[in-house]
């Protein structure tokens, strides 16, 4: 006789089968025929069981079925002949055009030039600021959390639905040979903002609210949302204890919101709305605790750094809509050919003056340049680079989105919006490119001495933005863009490793500084592995060692610094720069490529290798002083760093939760995987298109800019010649490094420090930049300052009132889309929906009420479950009172007054999985006052807690 | 005898059912529809036997069916109480409105075939079985019953792509829901040895060592199948299009009797089986998860409906979002009992009341070929056929719950229910839920009053159906007498709930 489990599973997996070929097979008759499969395994079930219970009931219930699915297979064949006398096919869908049809379906929705689903992207984590922002205090930690994953979660799906749409419309525009006609753009106009009358011979302009992606700024859409939602699941771990954490949410959420509208803005006014929108949150999070003086001052100095870079935004603006006429890319881009007006700027008016002798620029370079100024602002560069290695005084999660992986790189972004502006004068482009290698091996060298972690990687980010400006600066646009691309993974993935080394050091030392000081760091491969190897691998990527893709975009910018020319516009006497030029920023982006590998080694060698140095590590020890935040907290442990192990002792650190593992896991996929979107010197070289992916896309978005640039025919002899100092520059600083740091113990670089003490000093103190600066332009621009923010506020007040009545018709939206008609993807939703219904209903839930409270004596009572079972800890001895399981729902616990007495309810459900909760009860000194649940009595009075 | 007596309403369905299904295929109907095609008499007959019937369940319940005889012969199968009278005459009713609609809806649009209108009892036998039923094997016949004659209505319009993929969809996602409360039926059945409802919540609130993982798949899956019956959001996907693609008097009738059959299953097994302390716990057990559903019912399907541009997808989601506000109510029932069960059966015979009457002035605005679906179609009805246009705003007003309609109060019941309930989060949710339907609503009355169709479009025009009137005018009169006297229906929802 076969037991009767043995008919269950058989039955089970005959349903399991028959569902799943629902799901997948496109055939309707075989959708029929899974239905009958899954019938027939119910009649299994019930025969099974009508013999385990030994009656009729189960019997006749089969006959019934067998019945009626007869019945039912009579008129779904009906229907299905009717659908294929009306269709000629029977397939639920066709499987070939399924993409396309999709795409086509949100075509319908949002026509590609009312692409309102853009305002579906802004809308959402708009609204999770705004959620997080006002209730998040009442809300809770657990629904400020969901809330900001969720919206950062589907801005991030939203996305990707749109760039699938513009991949399927640039299909459409692709000529016969694949090549791009036009450049693909989906628009959104929002609403039409203000008309500008320019006189009578220019007429008006419309300074429209608008949005819109194309291959460049859709990609980077996809990187803020992807990368911010990572660092958002970050954060969730990173900050849980932190009292802030509904706000910083807000603040995170409010950023990602300002960077989509710096980066959809369709005019160069929206993008400075939200050039200024990111400034404003950065500052916000930089000075997150606004209670220590330097996260304060440091949150100000980003402030200053950055109106002075706005203040060239605004001069740019302006003359472009001076010469051009327009404030929207396109008629910029359309109109630039008047920009090649010379104008006089010296001598100044018609006042006499020194050198009468008149100096002509074209109205080009001076755009260019004045824009450039507010890109070294926002993106870090000489000159107006000092904010940000102080803005990494705030939690380490905003140093990785906003001051690595996206806000920073808003200047590059511009340049490449405007790219055909800038590209018409070689001296712009000479200026940005000098600048750009000059602040990568600048930075570079001030990161060779740093002790903080942070303080490294911040360096380390202004030197590789260097490198973007570089390449973008020589005319290598789309390399440029692509480092922007990899180098979001990378460095993301770098601080978020760094934070989650601090976490671990926040066990036991609470200073900020000594838990960021590499030198309390060591060994922490061993206690850290996964924490360990993303770090190597962005490690790896960040140096250029070949294949990751740190090496195929430094690589390929590099390159270019050697072949290409800007030629310009090819005016009359236009200035072009001598052709040594580019051999030299070359060699420089050489050194500073060196030292990159050098002191990104040095990082990762004193903090994962050697023997642990922050304390002496005793297994299972205890903090006495209760459990810490993270970066808030001064120290009360003085001494020397590195010397922790003589001092004190600690627990063994320990590696992160998944929450931060995974998003680490991730960006170290990426770090790698990214650079084969556009590995142009193996794609060129073996001719397989896939490997250039990125720079096809980008080739519609470039193409006027590229034409005013001489780039040589690809030549794998010579593009693998110049390959070969980046890759000796990543050995000698990988190899100098690890020969210093394991072989020699370090004693190499101090005795260099000794032979010349004063170098290393000033090293030490950034060449004393912030000291120079303090002393000259500090004052004339606080005044500045404090006006542009009363433009901020007005500005962001306004789009903020605008957004909130869009978002309702945007959601309703982007609910249809799911409804594409698809029988499987209904059936999927359905699968979905019972997968929640049973994980629910599996998981225990140990709700519980608290009653009563005559004379203090207060029944607590859980809330009852399908086969649950009990156990109560309410003696207050931390064991449960009892060693099993019981039916005891309710237990009645005594409270003195003004006492409160914590009892933990302990719930185990028929799957054998527990749920812990504890209640604290608390008696009001004078009785009467209810002890209620939850909070709902003011603060200042006692009550019962549910935690 | 008495059990025959009993049987009444349901032997009335059985037989007209036949009997039409006779007339239609002995009769001389003209091929071509018009004034001599199967509707002509078909219509009426089957309107006739289902308000017969409604009437019936009338008596009985003035008499008092426990008071008759034998009326618990075939119980468990059949429980008849006030419940399944109550249900009984909604149903019916739903079923006379649907075939009143269709005797103008079908000659006009050339689909007069007059099985439509046997296909329609046997499915309302189906509703009325379903709300009947006290035992798993019946309940699952009533429901086949009723879905298998749905379906073929959904794909009545043969010859239309829209029709047959509505009805194949409707079918293959109905087939696959039916399964799935199936085997959740049969694991039940193996854990308690019970078919029969108040077996298995007896056995359930026993507690004595039950397999209790295979009883809570079980219920996992009845609860999912039970969702996908009254088109909770997430399972509801099937419903805008197969109420899209199906003629509009088969919408109705899927809209309305079959809806409020689906409810009255699910609170016959949630009353009956799953009433037990664990089930009803706001820890584990339904209330959570219908009250998520409800939430996301109400929510979704507003947010969607406003985006629609055809009025009958519209109507199609907004009967979605009414669901979620019965589940509101069907929550509020674990702390408040009876009241909130009598509020849930008050809503969806305002509910049945108000979309019947709204789609059946859909209905009365086109004509011939040219049926008014979108809102471009409605511009400027109201200048040009103020009647028609009346009677739309009237029973919109009523589904936007708009005093003092039927769908004022009954809304009203329902969320005082639920802050009676202690449940004030649902409340307000459904309240701001219903403050995002009303602008559907009335943006349709914007069309009709305040747009005029664009320069050239085809103007719709209504057409001319005694039926369509008649089924109007009975709409109305209940809209009306439960917006005046919702006292009188809250007592009569009241007795039906009450276990005698």
């Amino acid at each position: 006789m076969i037991r009767v489990e043995h008919y269950l599973v058989l039955s089970a997996i005959l349903f399991a089968i028959g569902a799943i070929g629902f799901l997948v097979r496109r055939n309707v008759i075989v959708a029929l025929m899974s239905i009958e499969l899954m019938l027939n395994a119910v009649n299994l079930t019930l025969v099974a069981f009508n013999r385990m219970h030994l009656h009729h009931t189960g019997q006749m219930f089969t006959f019934f079925i067998i019945a009626v699915a007869a019945a039912e297979a009579a008129v779904g064949l009906a229907i299905v002949l009717a659908v294929y006398r009306n269709r000629r096919t029977i397939r639920t869908d066709q499987a070939d055009q399924l993409k396309g049809l999709a795409m086509e379906r949100v075509f319908d929705l949002y026509p590609a030039t009312h692409f309102s689903l853009l305002g579906v992207i802004l809308g959402l984590p708009l609204l999770g600021a705004f959620i997080n922002g006002v209730f998040g205090k009442r809300l809770g930690r657990d629904a400020v959390r969901a809330t900001g994953l969720m919206v950062m979660g589907a801005a991030f799906l939203t996305a990707v639905v749109a760039f699938g749409a513009l991949v399927h419309h640039a299909h459409t525009l692709q000529d016969a040979a694949g090549n791009a006609t036009q450049n693909p753009r989906l628009v959104w106009i929002a609403w039409k903002w203000l008309t500008l009358s320019l006189g009578e011979a220019k007429g008006l302009t419309n300074l429209q609210v608008g949005f819109a992606i194309d291959p460049l700024s859709a990609t980077m859409m996809l990187v803020v949302t992807g990368v911010g939602f990572l660092i958002h699941l970050y954060s969730s771990s990173y900050m849980w204890k932190d009292p802030g954490f509904y706000r910083f949410f807000a603040y995170l959420n409010l950023f990602v919101f300002s960077m989509l509208v710096l980066i959809l803005g369709d005019t160069l006014p929206m993008l400075f709305v939200g050039w200024e929108g990111v400034g404003l949150c950065s500052y916000l999070l930089i000075g997150f605790w606004f209670d220590e003086e330097k996260n304060a001052a440091a949150g100000k100095k980003a402030f200053i750094a950055n109106r002075v870079g706005d203040f060239g935004i605004l001069v740019g603006t302006a003359m472009l809509l001076h010469y051009t006429g327009s404030l929207d890319f396109q008629g910029m881009i359309a109109n630039s050919g008047r920009l090649m007006e010379e104008v006089t700027v010296w001598p100044i008016g018609n006042a006499p003056m020194l050198f009468s002798s008149p100096i002509k620029v074209y109205a080009a370079t001076l755009c260019g340049l004045a824009l450039f100024l507010g890109c070294t602002g926002k993106s870090a560069q000489i000159p107006l680079y000092v904010w940000l290695p102080d803005a990494m005084a705030g939690p380490t999660p905003v140093s990785a989105l906003i001051h690595a992986a996206t806000m920073v790189t808003a200047g590059v972004y511009l340049i490449c919006r405007l790219s055909p502006i800038f590209a018409l004068s070689p001296a712009t482009m000479a200026v940005i490119a000098t600048t750009g290698a000059l602040t990568a091996l600048f930075a570079a060298s001030i990161g060779l001495v740093q002790n903080d972690i942070k303080k490294v990687l911040a360096y380390s980010t202004v030197s590789q933005l260097g490198y973007m400006f570089l390449g973008v600066g020589v005319g290598a646009f789309s390399d440029g863009f692509f480092h922007v691309f990899t180098h979001a993974f990378f460095k993301a993935c770098l601080f978020l490793g760094a934070g989650s080394v601090i976490h671990a050091m926040h066990a036991r030392i609470h200073d900020t500084d000594a838990s960021q000081d590499m030198r309390n760091m060591g060994g922490l491969r061993k206690h850290m592995p996964y924490t360990h190897a993303t770090y190597l691998v962005s490690c790896l990527a960040i140096a250029g060692v070949p294949l990751t893709a740190g090496f195929f975009s430094k690589d390929e910018i590099l390159a270019k610094t050697w072949e290409v020319t800007v030629i310009g516009a090819r005016a009359a006497n236009q200035w072009a720069p001598p052709a040594w030029l580019g051999k030299v920023l070359f060699v420089i982006g050489i050194l500073a490529a060196t030292m990159t590998a050098f002191y990104m080694f040095r990082t990762y060698f004193l903090t994962f290798w050697g023997e642990f140095r922050g304390w002496r590590v005793v297994p299972g020890w205890k903090d006495p002083h209760g459990h810490h935040g993270h970066d808030d907290h001064h120290g009360h442990d003085e001494f020397e760093p590195g010397e922790g192990r003589d001092h004190i002792e600690g627990p063994v650190p320990h590696e992160s939760p998944w929450q931060m593992t995974v998003p680490l896991g991730v960006l170290a996929f990426f770090a790698i995987a990214a650079g084969y979107l556009n590995a142009k010197i193996i794609g060129e070289t073996i001719h397989v298109h896939a490997l250039t992916w990125l720079d096809h896309w980008l080739e519609p978005v470039f193409r006027r800019a590229n034409a005013l640039v001489n780039t040589p025919e690809f030549n794998a002899g010579h593009a693998w010649a110049l390959a070969v100092p980046g890759m000796l520059a990543a050995a000698v600083g990988i190899g100098f490094a690890y020969f210093n740091y394991i072989v020699k113990g370090g004693e190499f670089t101090e005795k260099l420090a000794e032979s010349a003490p004063g170098l290393h000093e000033l090293m030490l103190d950034k060449w004393r930049v912030d000291e120079l600066y303090e002393a000259t332009v500090l004052g004339a621009v606080d005044e500045l300052a404090s006006t542009a923010v009363v433009a901020d506020k007005w500005i962001i007040d306004g789009i903020l009132a605008k957004f909130s009545s869009l978002l309702v018709a945007g959601l309703g939206h982007a609910l249809r889309l799911v409804q594409t008609g698809r029988i499987q993807v209904y059936a999927a939703g359905m699968v979905v929906g019972t997968v929640a219904v049973a994980a629910f209903l599996y998981l225990p839930h140990s709700e519980a009420e608290v009653n009563g409270g005559d004379s203090g004596v207060y029944k607590v009572k859980a809330a009852g479950g399908v086969g649950y079972k009990f156990r109560w800890d309410a003696d207050g001895d931390g064991k449960p009172d009892s060693q099993d399981f019981g039916s005891v729902g309710e237990i009645e616990v005594r409270v003195e007054p003004g006492k409160s007495k914590t009892v933990v309810l302990e719930v185990r459900n028929a799957f054998g999985r527990t749920q812990r909760r504890e209640i604290v009860v608390a008696r009001p000194l004078r009785d009467g006052q209810s002890a209620a649940l939850d909070g709902v009595l003011p603060d200042n009075q006692p009550k019962a807690v549910i935690r | 005898m008495g059990v025959y007596i009993a049987l009444s309403p349901l032997l009335i369905l059985v037989l007209g059912g036949c009997g039409l299904m006779l007339a239609e295929a002995f009769g001389r109907f003209s091929e071509d529809g018009g004034d001599e095609g199967p509707s002509s008499e078909l219509s009426l007959g089957s309107a006739v036997c289902l308000l017969a019937a409604a009437l019936m369940a009338m008596g009985l319940w003035i008499k008092g069916p426990e008071t008759i005889e034998g009326f618990q012969k075939v119980a468990p199968y059949l429980i008849l109480d006030r419940f399944t009278l109550f249900f009984t005459m909604v149903t019916c009713l739903g079923g006379a409105l649907a075939s009143l609609l269709a005797g103008g809806y079908l000659p006009e649009h050339k689909l007069d075939r007059g099985e439509f209108y046997s296909l329609l009892m046997f499915s309302t036998i189906g509703c009325v079985v379903l709300a009947a039923s006290g035992d798993l094997l019946s309940l699952f016949l009533g429901l086949e019953t009723m879905s298998l004659g749905v379906y073929a209505l959904t794909g009545f319009r043969r010859g239309s792509t829209r029709s047959t993929e509505a009805a194949l969809k409707y079918f293959l996602l109905g087939s696959f829901a039916a399964a799935l409360l199936l085997y959740g039926g049969a694991l039940l059945y193996g854990a308690t040895g019970h078919t029969d409802l108040v077996g298995i919540g007896k056995a359930l609130a026993a507690d004595q060592g039950l397999p209790w993982p295979m009883v809570i798949f079980g219920f996992a899956m009845i609860l999912v199948g039970l969702a996908f019956k009254v088109s909770a959001v997430p399972f509801h996907m099937w419903a805008p299009d197969a109420y899209e693609g199906a003629p509009t008097p088969a919408m109705t009738f899927m809209a309305v009797a079959v809806k409020s059959a689906a409810f009255a299953m699910m609170l016959r097994l949630l009353v009956h089986s799953f009433s037990s302390p664990g089930f009803t716990s706001w820890g584990s057990g339904w209330p959570p998860v219908l009250a998520f559903l409800a939430v996301l019912s109400m929510t979704v399907a507003n947010l969607v409906a406003g985006r629609q541009e055809s009025v009958k997808r519209m109507l199609a989601y907004s009967s979605v979002a009414h669901a979620g506000y019965v589940l509101v109510g069907v929550v509020s029932m674990t702390r408040l009992g009876d009241e909130a069960q009598a509020s849930v059966l008050l809503y969806l015979l305002a509910y049945t009341v108000s979309t019947a009457g709204a789609l059946g002035s859909l209905i009365l605005i086109g004509s011939r070929g040219a049926e008014a679906v979108s809102y471009e179609d409605l511009a400027g009805i109201g200048r040009r056929h103020p009647a028609a246009a009346l009677a739309m705003s009237f029973f919109l007003l009523s589904l936007a719950g708009v005093p003092p309609s039927a769908g004022f109060f009954a809304k009203m019941y329902v969320f005082r229910g639920a802050i009676g309930a202690g449940y004030y989060w649902l409340a307000i949710i459904g309240l701001l839920n219903s403050v995002l339907g009303a602008y559907y609503y009335l943006r349709v009355m914007v069309y009709m009053y305040m747009r005029e169709p664009a320069p050239g479009a085809p103007v719709a025009v209504p057409m001319r159906s005694g039926l369509v009137t008649a089924a109007l005018v009975l709409s109305a009169l209940f809209v009306i007498v439960l917006g005046v006297l919702p006292g009188s229906g809250l007592s009569m929802a009241l007795q039906a709930v009450a276990r005698g």
